[in-house]
């Protein structure tokens, strides 16, 4: 950008027209080098999908939690449009509320993640393993609106933020269903064979979360939970006026330090690990970075929280490379070769399908037929009488 | 007596036959009322198929079936439809002799009893037409006609149990040993059938049943010597065709445990869907000890007719083993004309006809209902089969008084009055 700058500047202090010819080059060499480094990161747009999973006045917060995120994650750029907010309950307007259309995350109501402009897309009893597995594939029906489906395309870095109630190797729906670790790491799979996102960043606040990762074993994604297994997620605080918790530990901390975070953050992934230690959290939050391909240290926290467009200025038009190539004429020739293809069978079909008389038969053994017939003549000649024998023999 | 039987086998035939070649075949051959897992003939051909790609054909949970029917049916399965109906009519011609013993039976009794009762003995002329009504009963029962279009190897265990019948009668403990355990060897209920066919060679040995005679004792044990040792050899023999023991907790084991769970016209498979797994094994010995319970006192009050026994237990046996078809059915109603002479004694015959007809129109209709319909559910289907087979029960407890009855008639005479000379009447209590 300074490179940039500064040659613009000496481009219109030289009044030198072949100097202009020699600078424009170089600037336009320059813009084909960062026209590299513009798509470096390998993202081209980001997703957010957040999702509460529990219902009742008393898990409220699970729904603060969720609303914190998307709090955050809409304060940093991505818009509501790329943002899909499942939430099981209603808490702002649950008659228990003792101040309504208001969710808060901290005591003493300093922070209202509940604003005017939540947009949830799927709300109540709509929140189920099925929707959320169907939003996560694609696999949707055609009725569905824009809004209720994650449009994400191999370019897209995707964050997946879940909390709820959860076990080894499980999460709760509703209090009525679950999703097993193994479901979700097939329904990345699917995400990744389908091409559904670039990266993906999974986020798990629920009691043992560690155990809901274990299982991915799709390509870029990596995996932050808020406790081992074997461990519990606990609360932050209650709130005596409200009369339930407001926040958990781990997203209470997570959220503090979102909080600091804006679009022009170069904070990494590494200083996301260690939010909310032992110390804090009272549990140990784990995270899994095997299964992605750049180093944690290089990927910035707006790759998955932000929706940070790289805009770069420039004044002079950029000569893109004509990318139609022709292709060689092949010469016509008085046969053409053409490859035939075909698909492998999966099955030996012609060996289980008999066309031609069977080639393996099952003849019972010998010892067998003749242990069976030696019986039977034995029987007949003991009831009917030695005096046959001589009609034999 | 031979030229209306073998009009009889043609008919019989000729709707077998013409059954065999129409499309009802197949559909036939799925209801389940007419087969069971036990005696599918898909299962046969799956198994033997799975034999020919070098797999065990016990494996898995496809074929049910003994060693034995193995073996037949790897010569026989292009050849079934004649297989089946050549046993069938094997089947009715044994039971054609059988009758025929039957009858030199009565005419020993016919001095014993005193005069007015003499109406009750049948005559030899009467019991003439007797094999051919119970030919006909046989062939000419739908139940028979359906179990033998759809395949079910029940009408060979069936051609089995009428040899055992035979070879009991004409009085060669041997040959009945044998055929007995091989109708155990196929299913495991017919090892009831010992007592009667034990009582029966002992009344025409003339060995008193009594608990203290050695002679008693020393029948029992040789003809459960003879049975149990042609039962081990045909186990090992089994084990020889396969060479492995999978197949005694499959064909056993599965009698024994049930646990498919297809509906069927018995009692078993409703009451273990619904039931909790830890009093399932409690209730499996419930149900299979309840077959094998009847035996005993049924031989202590009928010792010595053992014959009725015989076709009280084979009644029992149809109504409660774990996987009853029509074709078990069919097998005890064939007998019935044996006892036409107990018809002026029974009291619920036109209630148990009329039930027995209209469950069995009403199987394949609540079972539309229930399954392809929607708008019924399982306790339709159960119910009706609960209704058949307490229209079972009560026919065979009706035959039971009614002999019974007859019993009594004979030693205290027909008309039986009170000490005062007025007319009296029995009850049963």
């Amino acid at each position: 950008m300074l490179a940039l700058l500064m040659l613009n500047i000496l481009a219109y202090m030289t009044p030198n027209p072949d100097k202009t010819q020699i600078i424009i080059h170089l600037l336009s060499v320059i813009s084909q080098n960062s026209a590299g480094q513009f798509f470096s990161s390998g993202h081209t747009n980001n997703w957010a999908v957040l999702v509460c999973t529990s219902r009742f006045w008393f898990n409220y917060r699970h729904v603060a939690n969720t609303l914190s995120v998307y709090r955050s994650v809409k304060r940093l750029g991505i818009p509501d449009s790329h943002i899909v907010l499942m939430l099981a309950d209603d808490m702002a307007c649950n008659h228990r509320n003792p101040k309504p259309a208001t969710v808060f995350s901290h005591k003493n109501m300093e922070l209202n993640v509940y604003g005017d402009d939540v947009e949830v897309d799927y709300r109540g009893y709509e929140v189920t393993v099925e929707n959320f597995l169907r939003v996560l594939t694609g696999r949707l029906p055609p009725s569905t609106p824009r809004s209720k489906r994650l449009l994400s395309d191999d370019r897209s870095n995707i964050l997946i933020y879940l909390t709820g109630h959860g076990g080894n190797g499980f999460l709760k729906f509703q209090d009525s269903e679950e999703i097993s670790n193994v479901e979700l790491a097939d329904a990345f799979e699917q995400m990744w064979q389908k091409r559904r996102y670039n990266e993906l960043l999974f986020i798990i606040d629920t009691c043992q979360g560690a155990s809901m990762y274990e299982r991915f074993y799709s390509p870029n994604i990596m995996a932050l939970a808020s406790s081992q297994v074997g461990e519990d997620s606990l609360s932050h605080q209650p709130d005596l006026a409200i009369g339930v918790h407001l926040m958990d530990r781990y997203t209470f901390y997570m959220l503090e330090f979102l909080e600091d975070i804006h679009p022009a953050s170069k904070t990494n992934m590494n200083d996301l690990f260690k939010v909310c230690p032992k110390s804090q959290c009272v549990s140990t939050p784990g995270h899994r970075t095997d299964l992605f391909l750049r180093d944690p240290g290089s990927v910035l926290i707006t790759d998955f929280f932000g929706s940070v467009r790289k805009v770069e200025l420039t004044m002079d038009a950029i000569n893109l490379t004509d990318p139609i190539k022709q292709m060689e004429e092949n010469p016509v020739n008085g046969e053409e070769q053409k490859e035939v293809y075909s698909y492998a069978d999966q099955l030996p079909v012609s060996e289980i399908i008999h066309q031609k008389p069977k080639q393996k038969d099952w003849h019972p053994p010998d010892g067998f037929i003749l242990g069976l017939w030696t019986l039977i003549l034995l029987v007949f000649f003991k009831t009917y009488g030695i005096k046959h024998l001589k009609h034999i023999f | 007596m031979a030229a209306p039987l073998t009009l009889l086998l043609i008919v019989a035939v000729t709707i077998r036959a013409a059954l065999f070649r129409s499309s009802l075949a197949e559909l036939i051959a799925e209801r389940v009322e007419v087969v069971s897992p036990i005696t599918a003939w898909k299962r046969v051909v799956e198994g033997l198929a799975l034999l020919d790609l070098g797999v065990s054909p016990y494996s898995g949970d496809v074929f049910h079936e003994t060693p034995l029917i193995i073996y037949m049916f790897h010569f026989l399965v292009d050849y079934a439809e004649i297989t089946f109906m050549v046993s069938l009519n094997k089947n009715i011609i044994l039971k054609h002799f059988v009758v025929e013993f039957r009858k030199q039976k009565f005419a020993l009794e016919a001095d014993r009893y005193p005069m007015d009762s003499l109406e009750l003995i049948r005559s030899p002329k009467e019991m003439y037409y007797i094999p051919l009504k119970v030919a006909m009963f046989y062939l000419l029962n739908p139940f028979t006609i359906l179990s033998c279009v759809a395949k079910s190897t029940c009408g060979l265990n069936n051609a089995v149990l009428a040899l055992f019948f035979l070879s009991t009668i004409k009085g060669n403990v041997l040959l009945s040993a044998i055929f007995l355990c091989l109708a155990t060897y196929q299913s495991i209920y017919p090892i009831t059938l010992c007592a009667p066919a034990m009582l029966y060679f002992m009344q025409r040995q003339y060995i008193p049943v009594n608990f203290r005679r050695v002679s008693f004792w020393w029948f029992i044990v040789q003809y459960l010597f003879m049975y149990l040792g042609s039962l081990f050899v045909l186990i090992c023999l089994s084990f020889f065709l396969l060479g492995s023991w999978d197949y005694l907790p499959s064909v056993y084991g599965f009698i024994l445990s049930v646990p498919d769970l297809t509906p069927n016209i018995g009692l078993f498979w409703y009451f273990f869907a619904e039931m909790f797994e830890h009093f399932r094994l409690f209730f499996l010995c419930v149900f299979q000890i309840n077959v094998f319970f009847y035996t005993i006192p049924l031989s202590i009050k009928l010792k010595e007719h053992p014959v009725f026994l015989m076709f009280m237990q084979l009644a029992v046996i149809s109504i409660f083993k774990s996987y009853p078809t029509v074709g078990d059915v069919a097998l005890y109603l064939a007998f019935l004309p044996v006892w036409s002479h107990l018809h002026r004694f029974l009291r619920n015959i036109f209630l148990v006809s009329c039930v027995l007809l209209a469950c069995s129109v009403l199987f394949p209709v609540l079972w539309h209902l229930w399954i392809y319909a929607g708008s019924a559910n399982s306790n339709f289907y159960y119910a009706i089969t609960l209704l058949f087979n307490v229209a079972q029960i009560l026919l065979v407890s009706d035959y039971f008084y009614a002999f019974l009855r007859r019993e009594h008639h004979l030693t205290n005479g027909l008309y039986l009055k009170r000490k005062d000379g007025s007319e009296a009447t029995l009850i049963l209590k």
